[in-house]
């Protein structure tokens, strides 16, 4: 770590040490979590895993998080949340704060428990008032390469902790909209555990203003026996934002876990993925698209970890970089001793629109195991020229044809989705970045 | 009145290869002509040009289309303009949906007239009409572009695709081939219901068969990259009964 960020780092966290909240993070694990980072350093262009990642705006940005009033602020920040989506109760996320009123049981749809660590003594909000809530587990756990991690645990300002509840018949869908209002840095801290034999579907939306605000988020997922997840995320940060995102999963025997994750947004973007199939026949699916524009950088690293016989894990990775923009995806999976009958498919495909645009995308396999299944297969290319010239020859604008065939290209990742609202919303999105919102719209005619 | 489509001494290469030597050919609004010859003739490549594929040169010549310098145009512009090419192998494009492309191909043709937007309902309505004719399911419209069609849907496809955006002008580029006797019924009928006075239709094709479905109103041969020999549809049958050597021989005289 340069100098200068790390002395930044160490002032800014002693000027505020007094004022963060010990009800989330306790004064001496964040002291803890400091003097780590910086003996370690965060992060930069040379670590091998962080190469293609764009960490500029740690030298320019402050480490201290944004005014926790800017969350009753509502003008700051009410223009910049999406349309909802139909079957999803909304939270909102303020500024890395869960927004008071949105905790209440009312609004949280049955299954679930909520518990704000910052709320003052409140108990944990339930959608099902006779479950008994356990205790939070272990702090989230900072890996050895999750330096960002600690980051957030200096300065969280909120920790949120969502669990699902045994014994309801239908399977809750709820909604997170994060919201960056404004250029200062903002924590988000999300614990999730679906108990066992449990569904849900768990919607984030990332979405900031223009300001450029610096977003360091820790997400801990632990779905337990038999558990299913369908994970939504989607990332539409304000264009000079930079959004750095860690998410950890351990998956345990029999669990489901399908995470769907499409990244349009920020100047700069990272997302860590680390998931681990811990115990037999635990399974990941992972879809996941990124646009890269103008001089965005999208990086996403995606470590799975079979570490348990007959676990299964699908990647279906699509990328786009046009003008200047940059992709990269690292695909690395790990099978471990003993993780026998393990099977690992990956496809990570790759248009590239422009001289100038770059897209890394790289499958790492390290098996230790011989009776194991791994596939990959990455492939990078331009619009093919023949479907191009068919949509040309029947009169469509050159801007038009290569849109659609962008679009066609990246529909694998969001075909697969069922519920037919979240699916429109997904491809309106993924449209309003290749230049025609009218793409998505007409492909269900 | 002026021809349709008139090409003059057309040149085209593919690289160093020279493929059309000197083509000529004139065609008027309301009639059909069939363009037949040995494989390697440059027949794909009139077509291709006609519809301003990229990759190829033109080295000589002129293509006046409708009054206008046809070479002149992008190929978007030759199809708002009522030029139509019915592919060979059409491609698949898994992703973009058959309905889609219908209702954007048309729009974009209108737009370039001045039209408003087709009605989302009287375009359904057509479109099924359509589909009713090349005796395509409904469920069709809804699958990919040529997505996983056998070749006969592909060319019932192309088909479907011409009479919705009726063209002024249709290249048929071996719309016959790989068809079956009653998908050939099918893709005939629906070429026969876009004849009318003020359209005229090429096929390009190999075999006289096409030709007892849809009758020309001339058949040219094209050797060599230029059109050695134009008759009736006698000469189609003709050249069924005693192949091409002869029509080189004569034209090599």
């Amino acid at each position: 770590m340069s100098i200068p960020i790390a002395e930044k780092l160490s002032r800014e966290h002693a000027a505020l040490a007094a004022a963060l909240p010990v009800r989330v993070v306790s004064g001496a694990r964040r002291r803890a979590a400091i003097d780590e980072l910086l003996a370690r350093g965060l992060p930069t262009g040379r670590d091998e895993n962080w190469r293609y990642a764009n960490l500029r705006a740690l030298e320019r940005s402050s480490f201290a998080p944004a005014a926790p009033a800017a969350a009753s602020d509502t003008a700051a920040w009410s223009t910049l949340l999406p349309a909802p989506v139909a079957g999803f109760t909304r939270l909102l996320v303020i500024d890395g704060i869960l927004t008071s009123d949105a905790g209440a049981p009312s609004a949280l749809p049955a299954g679930l428990e909520l518990h704000s660590a910052r709320a003052s003594d409140s108990q944990p909000a339930t959608g099902t008032p006779t479950a008994t809530p356990t205790p939070a587990d272990a702090a989230i756990n900072a890996d050895a390469d999750e330096r960002f991690a600690l980051l957030n645990e200096a300065f969280a300002l909120d920790e949120i902790t969502l669990r699902t509840v045994a014994g309801v018949a239908t399977v809750p869908a709820l909604e997170f909209v994060f919201v960056s209002s404004g250029a200062g840095a903002v924590y988000p801290r999300l614990r999730l555990e679906v108990v066992p034999g449990t569904s849900l579907r768990l919607l984030e939306r990332h979405v900031g203003g223009s300001a450029g605000a610096l977003t360091n988020g820790v997400m801990a997922v632990r779905l337990a026996p038999d558990a299913q997840l369908d994970h939504y995320r989607l990332q539409s940060q304000g264009v000079e934002a930079t959004w750095i995102d860690t998410l950890d999963v351990a998956v345990a025997r029999g669990a489901d876990y399908r995470l769907h994750q499409y990244a349009v947004g920020a100047r700069s973007a990272r997302s860590t993925l680390r998931i681990r199939l811990a115990e037999p026949t635990a399974r990941v699916t992972l879809h996941a698209a990124s646009i890269a524009e103008h001089t965005q950088v999208q990086d996403t690293y995606a470590r799975i970890e079979h570490a348990a016989v007959q676990t299964r894990s699908v990647e279906n990775f699509r990328a786009i970089a046009t003008g200047r923009g940059r992709v990269a995806f690292n695909g690395h999976v790990v099978v471990r001793p003993g993780a026998a009958g393990s099977d690992s498919k990956q496809s990570l495909r790759s248009l590239i629109d422009g001289a100038d645009a770059e897209v890394d995308a790289r499958p790492q396999l390290e098996i230790y195991t011989d009776d194991v299944q791994c596939s990959h297969g990455a492939t990078a290319g331009k619009l093919d020229e023949t479907m191009l010239f068919y949509l040309l020859s029947r009169g469509l604008s050159r801007e038009t044809a290569q849109s659609l065939l962008k679009w066609a290209f990246l529909e694998d990742t969001v075909a697969h989705i069922a519920d037919a609202g979240l699916r429109a919303t997904i491809e309106a999105l993924l449209a309003a970045h290749l230049k025609d919102p009218t793409i998505a719209a007409g492909r269900r005619e | 009145m002026p021809h349709l489509l008139e090409i003059e001494d057309l040149h085209a290469s593919v690289g160093s290869k020279k493929v059309l030597t000197g083509l000529n050919l004139k065609v008027n609004a309301g009639e059909v002509h069939a363009i037949m010859g040995p494989n390697g003739s440059g027949k794909s490549t009139l077509a291709h040009v006609l519809a301003g594929r990229p990759g190829y040169q033109i080295t000589r010549g002129s293509v006046t289309y409708d009054g206008r310098n046809l070479l002149d145009l992008a190929p978007e512009e030759r199809a708002r303009e009522g030029l139509f090419l019915g592919f060979q192998y059409p491609v698949e494009i898994p992703g973009v949906n058959n309905v889609y492309l219908l209702k954007a191909a048309m729009n974009a043709a209108r737009k370039h007239r001045g039209l408003p937007e087709v009605d989302a309902f009287e375009f359904l309505v057509l479109v099924k009409e359509k589909m009713k004719t090349m005796q395509m399911d409904e469920s069709f419209l809804s699958r990919g572009v040529n997505e996983g069609f056998s070749g006969g849907e592909k060319k019932r496809n192309e088909i479907l695709q011409m009479l919705v955006l009726e063209p002024r002008l249709a290249l048929l580029d071996e719309t016959d081939s790989g068809l079956d006797i009653d998908a050939l019924k099918v893709v005939s009928n629906g070429v026969n219901q876009l004849r009318s006075p003020e359209r005229a239709i090429v096929l390009v094709t190999h075999y006289q068969r096409l030709l007892d479905h849809i009758v020309p109103d001339q058949v040219h041969v094209l050797a060599g990259g230029k059109i050695v020999r134009s008759g009736d549809r006698d000469l189609a049958l003709e050249l069924e009964r005693r192949g091409y050597d002869w029509v080189l021989r004569e034209a090599a005289a």
